[in-house]
């Protein structure tokens, strides 16, 4: 990995989603698409070639009638950190581009889709289908040109996109802290499009490295084992995998943490007991 | 049977040998000389072109709607700043728009050039908004930070922007013809060869200062969006 | 010399040279790839100062309170607004989509008038004239009550206009869309004798019985119940639903009550029983206010025993007696009904009967309970002077619902309504039976509609005076009638209009002033916005300074009688689902998902994009069903097949959910539209079209929730 300019602060920048409160309204999907410029097409039911940084998924427990459960799991791009938070992360090993890079000042992936040309080793690296490939230039039908974001470039087709937990909103607020002569920004300053649109306040974002950040408290990571979390509540998806990612799931349900990762029979209770 | 057998044969391979490469060698002296100077010619016009003729080719020269004296401005304003200021929220306002201009200039003009009559006839009498070609325009996907150099560097506006402060007039636009750009932010050097560090503005420019004054190029987020 | 091929040769290897040692090989690479990154076709969103406008939203009647990010002065972003009574920072996709409603693709350019089959644009002021000279001589030839008006919400300054408009012109069909909100008012009325709105102080509830409401699927004012329900489980607040399919809310329900769909009342007067059996009333409130307390005592212990309710409504006797116990034992227990969204009228027996229960604790206008607020009296309209068309009119009554008024007209005969005036309704779309409908729209010769948009029943309209979309506008929103608290939101325009479009305020004003003698003197206004400052009077100030005001902050009366005769005198007198259960041996029952609007307002291509694959593939739609009841009707996943009820019948495709009762079909509301827009219409079925209506007897209204319906193959 290349030394990376800082620049001062550093920071990891995460999510914590509570489960529980997710009502799966689509309020973040949404949010994310008019936020970051993402393009819509007339038709959408093809969930392989629909592009969504933030995907809800629905989950369901396998019982039947009346037994049956359902939780709604939104899901951006991870930000995997890889092992001990080196960026070697899953994509970003694999881009022969160098158009997904990993920030070690902020913890986040990058994705610069004008570098991308396209060969798709990331979507088939990323084991959490966060990343979408262009098939067809985007349009933005009658006047809708007018309401796009010049803090997001609009894509083209033959690239791949991402969530990137909203860049270009901590870009500007650096430049406000840098404006007013501050080292740091507010935990306020920074938050993602989804995070401010969730009518449930489910989600979480904030600096992972600081205590006084709510998602911080909320899953209190283990700095000594790659930021797994201490809380027993929260989880990761797989976690296993080792790709350290920095979006963390809470859930009082234990079918729905175990729907976290795969898990061999009696593997489950195994790792339980262990980590309680 | 073979040539050589041939001429063996008839006992004068020697002779007829010696006469032959002679012979040969005068007509090849004379053609590499000619080949030399082909050469030379081709080199010379394609070089030349390449380094006189290329540049007015690729590059197409365009006129800003009406000059602009920025030294009177400055003298006028005080500073750069006056006009082009960072917000309160950190971004940079850039290129002022008319409502700026008309916070001065009403619809009389204020001097006597024709630049300024220009203006106010054109522009503030119709409310439009001056479509000035804007030398240091960077293409859509990169995010650059006037507030993190100004201010968190504490860099200067000439360092960037040389002395266009002092100008008493606006230097053609040279919009290159392929990808749209400013010239300026190749360079006005063809080759890409700078004398200052303001002279170019591509992504290497900003990567070789970067690593200077901070010890890496920086991440790919720092400077695309 | 002689020029030959080593010239050449050197002639092209100087070049090589040449080319190698100046710049256009290497510039022309790099411009090269600039150029492929910078597609013209690719657009380049234009910077500037970034500014935040507020304003209030009213796609729904929720009216949260929207922050409006633009850029250079062009909108770009919508969220919701820190600090709003309503909705605090949260926002809904629909809210958020604004932008997407703002530049539609089925937006009305201009006044449209029908030309043979196809629209002509015409003029402000032809359209204006045409629609008062055409009004004016149906007034003039005493045909005065021979106009209608819809609108779609009740409340607020331009609801008002149109019903001032109606009174002055002389006809008393000034109908708006009924909603949950309009079955308890009835409820208020007969069980409180109160012309009261009831709103439920969820926010301070502390046990929650939801008799199938949509609490996160829209119910009331949307983002703020979503609030509630996340605060509820900071708070340990219990929410139970009672629904026969495990929606979103059931999911999130601390407990699902699976009970068949239309038993919500039998449950809810079990439940009674077992309170009133086990004494688990609030006696202090029942002893001193209650009449027909001992009559309902009666009546629900012996005909609403717990073991006489289990097959009808499929909860087990000892799971009525433990729901009732834990109601009535919770700190502050309230219960609500209006199923889904609660966008429809319901059957006013279930209504009241949930409200039974809220009555036996003793929970209204108490804390964390039901709150009778007087309806919202903040604007103040001038007196009116009427003429003697205007009184004769006045003397008449509207029919009983708008259902009524359509069956009216698409009886035999001439249309007894010659113009119909629809403002925010989306008739040819939101009404059951929908195909009926449109053919009432047919026989009405003179449609005037006031659409954004080039909607269902636009398209059915004669003439079109297109309004201005709620970013564009000013307009007085009272919220939701549901809430505890009401809060009145002021939207104001943060976008100049994009189209050659009127506030539906100023059209109403300027048709009547265009109108003779009568009409125009009771409206006095110049524009909508001046006569938005008068009515609203003192309240204008703190609406155009912050954009809302609470207007019900004071206490409420604690002292309420109750009155729990109304099931002694109305037994059985229920609606009813359409259709001969041996036909249609299975229950279609329409579901709201948050995702799609089922409103007059279509979906965005925003929020299409949401929509689970399991809900739309390409242009069909899919109904739910059990795993059990597709092996017993001999379907799988992904069949397609046909749905029939005694309304029609539709191609749908098969889901397979658990979650579904077995015996049920759910289907979701809101898709298959008919507008010119690919990328939201032309998706699935509009489940309308295949709701018959059911009316209430003891409303008038339709009540109808689902359908007797069957499942062929093809």
């Amino acid at each position: 990995m290349s030394k990376q300019n800082t620049h001062g602060k550093t920071y990891k920048f995460g999510m914590a989603i509570d489960l529980d409160k997710c009502t799966g309204c689509g309020s973040c999907m949404v949010a994310c698409m008019s936020e970051n410029n993402v393009p819509f097409k007339k038709d959408e039911s093809d969930k392989k070639d629909s592009i969504t940084w933030m995907r809800v998924y629905k989950l369901t427990n396998g019982k039947s009638f009346p037994e049956t459960e359902i939780c709604y799991l939104p899901r951006p791009c991870m930000q995997c950190g890889g092992k001990g938070d080196q960026g070697h992360s899953p994509c970003v090993s694999v881009c022969p581009a160098v158009a997904t890079d990993y920030g070690h000042d902020t913890g986040i992936v990058s994705q610069i889709p004008v570098r991308c040309f396209g060969c798709r080793y990331c979507m088939a690296a990323c084991p959490y289908h966060a990343r979408y490939f262009n098939w067809w230039d985007p349009k933005w039908p009658g006047e809708m040109e007018k309401y796009l974001n010049p803090d997001v470039s609009p894509r083209m087709r033959g690239v791949v996109e991402k969530c990137s937990f909203c860049y270009h909103r901590y870009q500007a607020a650096r430049d406000k802290a840098y404006y007013e002569h501050r080292e740091e920004i507010q935990e306020q300053e920074y938050q993602t499009a989804c995070t401010q649109a969730c009518p449930a306040g489910a989600i979480a974002f904030g600096d992972l490295h600081n205590p006084s950040h709510k998602v911080h408290q909320l899953v209190k990571p283990d700095p000594h084992h790659s930021g797994k979390p201490r809380n027993p509540k929260a989880f990761r998806l797989l976690e296993r995998l080792g790709t350290n990612p920095k979006v963390y799931y809470i859930s009082e349900k234990e079918w729905v943490r175990k729907a976290g990762d795969n898990y061999l029979e009696g593997e489950w209770k195994k790792m339980n007991k262990k980590h309680g | 049977m073979s040539e050589l057998d041939e001429k063996t044969e008839n006992g004068s391979v020697e002779s007829a040998g010696k006469g032959g490469t002679e012979e040969k060698k005068a007509k090849d002296n004379s053609g590499l000389g000619l080949g030399v100077i082909f050469f030379l010619v081709a080199f010379v016009v394609v070089f030349l072109s390449g380094w006189l003729l290329f540049p007015k080719l690729l590059y197409s020269e365009k006129e800003q709607p009406f000059n602009f004296n920025h030294d009177l401005h400055v003298y006028e304003m005080g500073s750069c700043e006056a006009c082009h200021f960072l917000r309160e929220d950190g971004s940079f306002s850039g290129i002022p728009d008319l409502y700026s201009c008309t916070q001065c200039h009403y619809e009389e003009p204020m001097g006597m050039t024709e630049d300024e009559k220009i203006f106010c006839e054109e522009y503030v009498a119709k409310g439009k908004e001056v479509p000035w070609l804007v030398y240091s325009k960077q293409p859509d996907n990169v995010f650059f930070s006037h507030a993190a150099h100004t201010e968190g560097a504490g860099m200067e506006c000439k360092t960037c922007h040389g002395s266009i402060g002092q100008s008493k007039e606006l230097p053609t636009y040279e919009e290159n013809r392929l990808t749209g750009y400013s010239r300026d932010i190749w360079g006005d050097n063809i080759w890409g060869i700078d004398k200052n560090s303001r002279d170019s503005m591509k992504m290497d420019d900003c990567a070789e200062c970067h690593e200077e004054e901070t010890g890496s190029k920086g991440a790919c987020f720092q400077c695309h969006k | 010399m002689k020029v030959d091929r080593r010239c050449f040769l050197g002639l092209g290897l100087g070049a090589v040279a040449g080319a190698v040692v100046s710049p256009p090989g290497m510039k022309l690479t790099d411009d090269l790839a600039i150029w492929t990154q910078n597609w013209p076709w690719t657009p380049v969103p234009k910077d500037g100062k970034v500014t935040y406008e507020q304003t209030t939203c009213s796609l729904c009647k929720g009216n949260c309170g929207l922050s409006v990010r633009k850029v250079g002065g062009r909108p770009v972003h919508i969220s919701g607004q820190e600090g709003h009574p309503v909705n605090n920072g949260g926002a809904c996709l629909h809210g958020i989509s604004g932008l997407q409603y703002l530049y539609g693709l089925t937006r009305i350019n201009a006044p449209l008038k029908k030309n043979g089959e196809t629209f002509e644009e015409i003029s402000w002021k032809e359209a204006v004239s045409h629609v008062a000279d055409k009004l004016n001589a149906m007034r003039e030839n005493g045909k005065a009550e021979k106009i209608a008006c819809i609108t779609g919400k009740e409340r607020g300054s331009i609801p008002e206009l149109f019903k001032r408009f109606m009174k002055a012109y002389g006809s008393p069909h000034y109908y708006s869309m009924p909603d949950m909100n309009t079955t308890w008012r009835t409820v208020a009325e007969k069980m409180h004798g109160e012309n009261a709105d009831i709103g439920f102080d969820l926010e301070n509830a502390t046990h929650i019985l939801s008799f199938g409401s949509g609490l996160v699927e829209g119910w009331g004012s949307p983002v703020h119940n979503f609030r509630v329900n996340a605060q509820r489980k900071d708070k340990g607040v219990k929410l139970v639903q009672v629904e026969p399919r495990l929606s979103n809310t059931a999911a999130s329900a601390d407990r699902w009550i699976p009970a068949i769909a239309g038993s919500e009342a039998d449950l809810a007067l079990s439940m009674c029983s077992v309170i009133m059996k086990e004494k688990l009333y609030d006696s202090s409130y029942l002893v001193s206010y209650d009449t027909g307390f001992s009559a309902f005592s009666g009546l629900v212990t012996t005909g609403y025993a717990p073991e006489k309710m289990e097959s009808k409504t499929g909860v087990a006797a000892s799971e009525i007696k433990t729901l009732a116990r834990e109601f009535a034992g919770a700190g502050r227990p309230l219960a609500i009904a209006g199923k889904g969204r609660g966008d429809t009228a319901g059957d006013l027996t279930e209504f009241a009967a949930v409200h039974a229960l809220n009555c036996l604790v003793g929970n209204i206008n108490a804390k964390g309970g039901v709150r009778l607020n007087a309806s919202p009296d903040y604007l103040k309209f001038p007196e009116m002077k009427l003429d003697a068309v205007a009184e004769k009119g006045a003397e008449k009554a509207p029919e009983k619902s708008i259902d009524a008024l359509m069956r009216k007209i698409s009886g035999t005969g001439q249309s007894p309504v010659q113009a119909l005036l629809m403002q925010d309704a989306n008739i040819a779309y939101t009404m059951h039976d929908t195909d009926r409908v449109k053919q009432a729209l047919k026989k009405v010769p003179f449609k005037i509609s006031f659409s954004s948009f080039m909607d269902e029943t636009a398209k059915l309209a004669d003439i079109i005076l297109p309004s201005p979309t709620f970013l564009e506008r000013y307009e007085d929103l009272p919220s939701d009638a549901s809430m505890s608290r009401q809060v009145v939101g002021l939207a104001v325009p943060v976008q100049k209009p994009v189209k050659n479009s009127m506030n539906p305020g100023d059209a109403v004003i300027r048709i009547a002033k265009a109108m003779k003698s009568g009409v125009s003197e009771n409206f006095p206004w110049k524009k909508y916005e001046d006569c938005l400052e008068s009515v609203t009077g003192k309240l204008w100030d703190p609406l155009s300074d912050k954009g809302y005001a609470v207007i019900s902050e004071k206490k409420p009366r604690k002292t309420v009688s109750a009155d729990l005769s109304f099931f002694s005198v109305n037994k059985g007198k229920r609606p009813e689902a359409a259709g001969d259960r041996t036909e249609y041996p299975m229950m279609l029952v329409p579901y709201d998902n948050m995702r799609i609007t089922s409103s007059e307002v279509t979906v965005s291509p925003f929020a299409v994009k949401t929509v689970s694959d399991e809900e739309i593939k390409g242009k069909e739609s899919f109904v739910q069903v059990n795993p059990e009841t597709a092996r017993k009707i001999g379907v799988s996943r992904g069949d397609k097949v046909k749905i029939t009820t005694p309304a029609g019948s539709a191609a749908v495709r098969i889901d397979l959910f658990e979650g579904v009762m077995p015996g049920l079909i759910g289907m979701p509301k809101g898709l298959g539209h008919t507008t010119d827009n690919p990328y939201v219409a032309g998706k699935g079925v509009n489940t309308n079209q295949l709701i018959s209506v059911s009316i209430d007897p003891n409303t008038g209204q339709d009540a109808a929730f689902g359908i007797n319906a069957k499942i062929s193959r093809v």
